[in-house]
């Protein structure tokens, strides 16, 4: 149905229908969840999910074609209630936004309409279920039969339903697992965080290294009496360097010498060491509240207290920089006879391996940069290429939406 | 120059875009007044501009990261965007809009002044940093300018004594849509690089999508044929969506979890 033969009275009915329509789905949903304890939608898993849209989409396409002239199938896949089904999901969006996502917390009633975990919900999946109905319904009718002026349409619309709905169904079929590794030992296995269960992993791992660099740590004024770090005048948290000063009110500090990786010799005064075993240390002078003081600074570590000058009514101390980079040293063997492979996780740098992606993830904190262990996420995610598939086409559409409008303008 | 020598540029910034909106406004009467109130705005952005470049040379990575940050950027490109309005289409009142939005931010940055803090966490050390975070401010600014534009047409359309330009705002917002899709599908690409899946609904991801569902939305009314007197009110408040997902996230219950804080403190 042309747009434009619908007249302005026909366009405010689609519209009512539409908001009504919504309004029902989401009670509906809200009644499902009260009445079965919000335990939410599960999606089945492999091969089923894939029949199921299979046949969605094919379901979808056949009465697209067929009943092209059907009222009820024309505003089904109009845009008044495809307006409707958008803001629907982001009124429920909004609660998911300002509501804690994790199922059990936040007030009952939000608990009892699984407010708490809005996106696996039924509210949500049936409002995503008729959104899909609707983008699938124009998008069959702007393809067939295919003008060039609607490419653009059809790869926006068709590169979000292929990523929405292989996403939906597609998290099925995900596996996340968190697989620890110490260094010097190997595993095969890893554990998934939300059900707990130990899982088998095509391939092993073994720790070579566990690297860490630290940002140049900061000076600070521990104040007891707040039990809090002030950060000096200027506001600024900038790394140690020789030379530098630093002011709080009633207090001076230079930095008079500044040791990245030091220990302490027999007499007590740190010196320069190899940067595996040492730790900074900082020379400090400077007067507090009128009277000179002078000392050593040091961050500790695990195996060394740090050490801290009494200024005043503070405490001067050094703060561990935050971590700069971390990355695992890994051999990685699939199957028995494999001699294996040497490879570096890093975070924003994983690496594939068996259909398998390997995150660098985390580290023993406590540790810092002497931790033994490394935390690898191992991610299996099968429908990726149908996901990243619609991305790209929603790219290549909004390119040319980009280019219509500018030209327009 | 840091955060500390910040006041003085922002002062200066505004001083120049105030005493230039004053004589482009009195330009009216006086023509010969144009192009020094231009010419003075213009150098309120040149300020702006120059404290990024020497900011960012002494800060070893983009000033991308922390809410101030993205600030800073948002006052020195949001009036580019009026500058380039006047230019192309010759509607020269949106300037005002743009420079009093700037300044509000500006203003904000100067009552709570951001950390000076060099470093970046492993996570954001990635290729797609910049462009994420450019292509989401680029969207902001013209979704920023499209919001002005509506509000100037309410106000147009209130008084009823000129005709309003519903163009404008359309296509400001058009090409901000735009440029919000591709912030939400390289921060998913992004993502899966970095903590292994595209969407895990952190609440940033879930605010980016309600503000990209809401413009999603405005163009489905756009075509749909909804009067246009009800769209620049749904454009003028669209906007307050996109500031709480650019802003007001950190502060929602939701978000103590939140993989994308990355405030200092």
């Amino acid at each position: 149905m042309d747009k434009k033969e619908v007249n302005e009275a026909g366009v405010s009915w689609s519209f009512r229908k539409g908001f009504l329509f919504s309004v029902v789905l989401v009670a509906t949903g809200f009644v499902v969840e009260v009445a079965g304890g919000a335990k939410g939608v599960a999606v089945p898993g492999w091969p089923l999910n894939g029949v199921i849209l299979v046949l969605f989409a094919a379901n979808i396409v056949i009465a697209a074609l067929i009943l092209r002239d059907n009222r009820f199938v024309a505003w089904l896949g109009g845009i008044p209630l495809g307006l409707c089904l958008i803001i629907t999901l982001a009124v429920l969006s909004f609660f998911g936004g300002v509501l804690p996502q994790e199922p059990g917390t936040g007030p009952l009633w939000a608990q009892k309409l699984r407010l708490d975990g809005v996106f696996a919900s039924w509210p949500f999946a049936l409002t995503v279920f008729f959104f899909l109905v609707n983008m699938g319904l124009s998008l069959v009718w702007k393809t067939v039969p295919f003008k060039a002026a609607n490419l653009q349409f059809v790869l926006f619309h068709a590169g979000f339903w292929i990523a929405l709905s292989c996403g939906v169904v597609g998290a099925a079929d995900l596996q996340r697992v968190i697989i620890p590794l110490y260094e010097g030992r190997s595993t095969a296995r890893g554990y998934n965080s939300l059900s707990n269960n130990m899982v088998d992993l095509p391939f092993t791992l073994y720790l070579q290294d566990f690297e860490m660099q630290e940002y140049e740590p900061q000076l600070a004024l521990y104040d007891s009496g707040k039990d809090r770090l002030e950060i000096d005048e200027s506001g600024s948290t900038r790394g140690i360097t020789e030379g530098m000063r630093v002011a709080w009110s009633g207090l001076e500090v230079l930095v008079e010498k500044y040791l990245p990786h030091a220990m302490r010799d027999g007499d007590g005064n740190p010196v320069p060491v190899d940067a595996t075993a040492g730790v900074p240390y900082a020379l400090l002078s400077g007067t507090a509240d009128g009277k000179f003081f002078s000392g050593w600074v040091s961050t500790g570590s695990p195996f060394e207290k740090p050490a801290i000058i009494q200024a005043g009514n503070g405490l001067l101390v050094l703060v561990p920089g935050s971590p700069k980079k971390y990355r695992s040293e890994v051999t990685i063997r699939s199957g028995k006879g494999d001699k294996g492979q040497s490879e570096v996780l890093e975070v924003n740098k994983p690496v594939s391996v068996n259909g398998w992606k390997l995150y660098q993830m985390g580290y023993d904190e406590k540790s810092g940069r002497w931790s033994q262990l490394s935390l690898v996420e191992g991610v299996k995610d099968p429908w990726l290429p149908a996901v990243y598939l619609g991305f790209f086409m929603i790219m290549a559409g909004n390119a040319i939406f980009f280019w219509k409008g500018i030209k327009k303008m | 120059m840091t955060w500390v020598e910040f006041p003085y540029v922002a002062f200066s910034a505004m001083a120049c875009w105030g005493g230039g909106s004053l004589l482009d406004v009195f330009s009216g009467r006086q023509r010969a007044l144009k192009v020094p109130g231009i010419l003075l705005m213009l150098v309120g952005t040149a300020i702006m501009v120059s404290f990024l470049v020497v900011f960012w040379a002494g800060l070893d990575r983009p000033p991308l990261r922390t809410l101030g940050e993205t600030r800073l950027w948002y006052a020195t490109l949001i009036p580019v965007v009026g500058f380039l309005v006047e230019y192309r289409w010759k509607v020269g009142w949106l300037k005002y809009y743009c420079v009093m939005l700037a300044s509000f931010f500006l203003v904000i940055n100067l009552l709570y002044p951001d950390v000076y803090d060099r470093s970046l966490m492993p996570a954001l050390q990635s290729v797609w940093f910049v462009p994420h975070v450019v292509v989401y401010l680029v969207g902001y600014v013209l979704l920023a300018a499209s919001s002005a534009a509506a509000w100037h047409n309410i106000y147009r359309n209130i008084r009823s004594t000129a005709t309003s330009d519903e163009a404008l705002s359309h296509y400001l917002a058009l090409l901000g849509f735009v440029f919000l899709t591709f912030g939400l599908v390289f921060g998913a690409l992004w993502a899966k690089e970095a903590w292994g899946h595209y969407w895990t609904w952190d609440p940033k991801e879930t605010w980016a999508l309600i503000a990209w569902l809401i413009y999603l939305g405005y163009m489905h009314a756009n075509s749909a044929k909804v009067n246009k007197k009800w769209l620049q009110w749904y454009l003028a408040l669209a906007f307050l969506v996109l500031l709480v997902s650019w802003f007001g996230v950190n502060y929602l219950p939701s978000a103590q979890n939140s993989v994308h804080s990355y405030q200092p403190g």
